[in-house]
């Protein structure tokens, strides 16, 4: 369990503020009891026995959905639980991600809207060698000032 | 984001139709589609009952462990979904049956907007469209892009989500 | 003096990019100090915005920002500067086949300049191309620094650069706000407009500069403190 950040507001939310980096590695056991809670049964996500074996690929495989919702996850620690939501992420699966490997989750405040009291934010997840395997921007609403 | 990114990517969790046998020969998938598909609206599937198990099989399976989506809510005693459980209730789509050689594709992306959210015992009904094709060429070739786009609705007849799932084909 | 300009960018008007041109330029206003670019290139996939006017842009982030193209040859991925109408009357952009030297030789002919970008990349860099095909003619240069590349692929780059004479630009390929400015070129001429980019690239003195933490250039110094 980590301790959660305070409630971010929008008056506290400033271009170019930090997300992590966390440093995170997802076991095959998280990979395969992700795939198998969103009832994808593929040899790719089970083990990486079945992955070389009925696939031909060099290692098991994490669920592209997942990486989405690690990084989804990181936006809302970082928003807390204050009435910011997450409103909006995309993301593009740019390379296969392998349980097991170190990896970081980057991101940062690029644009707030004061009308919308909204923020855009870009969000990524590199390997040891920096390469970005997984990038996405996201959208984050406060709703109404009290 | 470039198309000049592409490795590989994770494949697309289609189950072939029986009967069905994978489509060969073909070098841009795009040119397969009947354009009739392109902007048409298949059938709604039947709505997916959100379970709390669903919910907390989903936070355990991302390492969610904020109360907010652990804990059931003091007002009704009813658990509220993580935003990006959205992105797994697309499986039961017949849209994907009219994919062209749709257990060859790889999931190259997904674009969430999450408008509600999504709770323990919401009946969630899907709606999918074919939004989009197009074709770039990247580190692994020539690739065929589609736009699936999902709208999600409630038992309330409000909108949830909208998701636009991106997929590859690569020749 | 001198200008240090981002080659090679993508914002929201690409397919596969969120990023608006404002953000990038207040992005690059913040975080001056470690990315002292002039100015960036926005070079679209496989199109031109020929009304896209950033006028207004420029004058409040007093920064240069230029419309060019990314497009898709039988050589790999090209940046085309000084895109004009007979280029895009000739040339659909649109296609991922286009023919290299045919393009290389259009834009030299029409006031353009083409440039190689990510040579070293797989499939989509000239150097995999040139491992079982002719060199194209004319080029004059190639982008060996890339934001998006992976390991190895720099100094594939670089080495093609070398073994064919090519000069050396920089582009970080930002798709993502945070990333634009991370690699750039430094012109030792001062340039505010497409044509003197094109005259520049042709026939000025140039090179790549990188700015990403833990590999900036050796001249990052020199060229921080002339900004």
């Amino acid at each position: 369990m980590v301790t959660r950040a305070p409630a971010k507001t929008f008056e506290t939310v400033v271009i170019g503020e930090m997300l992590g980096p966390h440093a995170i590695v997802i076991t095959r056991e998280q990979a395969r009891n992700y795939a198998l809670a969103c009832g994808m049964s593929t040899p790719r996500f089970m083990s990486d026995e079945d992955a070389r074996r009925e696939e031909g690929l060099p290692a098991m495989l994490t669920p592209g959905n997942m990486t989405l919702g690690i990084l989804a996850k990181l936006v809302t620690d970082w928003l807390g639980s204050g009435s910011g939501q997450l409103a909006r992420i995309g993301t593009t699966f740019r390379s296969f991600v392998h349980p097991g490997v170190e990896l970081t989750l980057h991101g940062f405040v690029t644009h707030t809207d004061q009308a919308a009291r909204s923020a855009d934010l870009d969000v990524w997840m590199e390997n040891e060698d920096g390469e970005r395997l997984v990038v996405g921007t996201a959208t984050v609403a406060f709703g109404p000032a009290e | 984001m470039s198309s000049d990114e592409y490795d590989s990517f994770e494949s697309g969790r289609f189950e072939p139709q029986e009967g069905r046998q994978a489509e060969s020969g073909s070098e841009q998938a795009p040119e397969r589609f009947d354009p009739s598909l392109l902007g048409k609206l298949f059938d709604l599937t039947e709505p997916v009952t959100v379970t709390a198990q669903m919910i907390r099989d989903y936070c355990a399976a991302i390492g969610e462990d904020n109360p907010a989506y652990n804990e059931p809510s003091p007002d009704d005693q009813l658990l509220t979904a993580p935003p990006s459980f959205a992105v797994l209730l697309k499986r039961s789509e017949k849209i994907y049956r009219c994919m062209p050689r749709y257990d060859e594709a790889f999931a190259a992306g997904q674009d969430l907007e999450y408008l509600a959210p999504i709770r323990e015992g919401d009946r969630i009904t899907l709606a999918s469209s074919m939004r989009e094709t197009y074709e770039k060429t990247g580190r692994s070739g020539k690739m065929s892009f589609v736009v699936l786009r999902s709208t999600l609705t409630n038992q309330r007849g409000e909108t949830v989500a909208h998701i636009d799932h991106r997929f590859v084909y690569r020749s | 003096m001198g200008t240090i300009l981002d080659l090679h960018s993508h914002s929201e008007s690409s397919e596969d990019s969120r990023a608006p041109v404002e953000a990038y330029l207040n992005w690059i206003r913040l975080r001056r100090d470690e990315r002292p670019v002039d100015g960036i290139v926005l070079t679209e996939h496989r199109k031109f915005d020929r009304d896209a006017d950033y006028r207004e842009l420029e004058d409040r982030f007093g920064l240069v920002v230029m419309r060019a193209s990314e497009v898709e040859t039988d050589y790999g991925h090209m940046l085309v500067f000084g895109v004009n109408g007979e280029l895009l009357h000739r040339f659909d952009f649109a296609n991922v086949h286009l023919n290299a030297q045919e393009l290389i030789d259009a834009a030299a002919q029409s006031g353009a300049v083409v440039v190689p970008c990510h040579p070293g990349r797989p499939t989509i860099g000239l150097w995999e191309h040139y491992r079982h095909r002719e060199p194209l003619r004319n080029v004059v240069a190639v982008e060996v620094l890339n934001g998006g590349s992976r390991k190895g692929e720099e100094l594939q780059s670089r080495e093609l650069a070398e073994t064919h004479g090519y000069r050396m630009v920089g582009g970080s390929d930002s798709h993502l706000v945070s990333l634009i400015g991370l690699c750039a070129t430094r012109f030792e001429a001062d340039i505010r407009t497409m044509e003197e980019l094109v005259r520049e690239l042709r026939d000025g003195r140039y090179d790549a500069i990188d700015f990403r933490p833990g590999r900036r250039s050796p001249q990052r110094s020199h060229t921080a403190s002339d900004v």
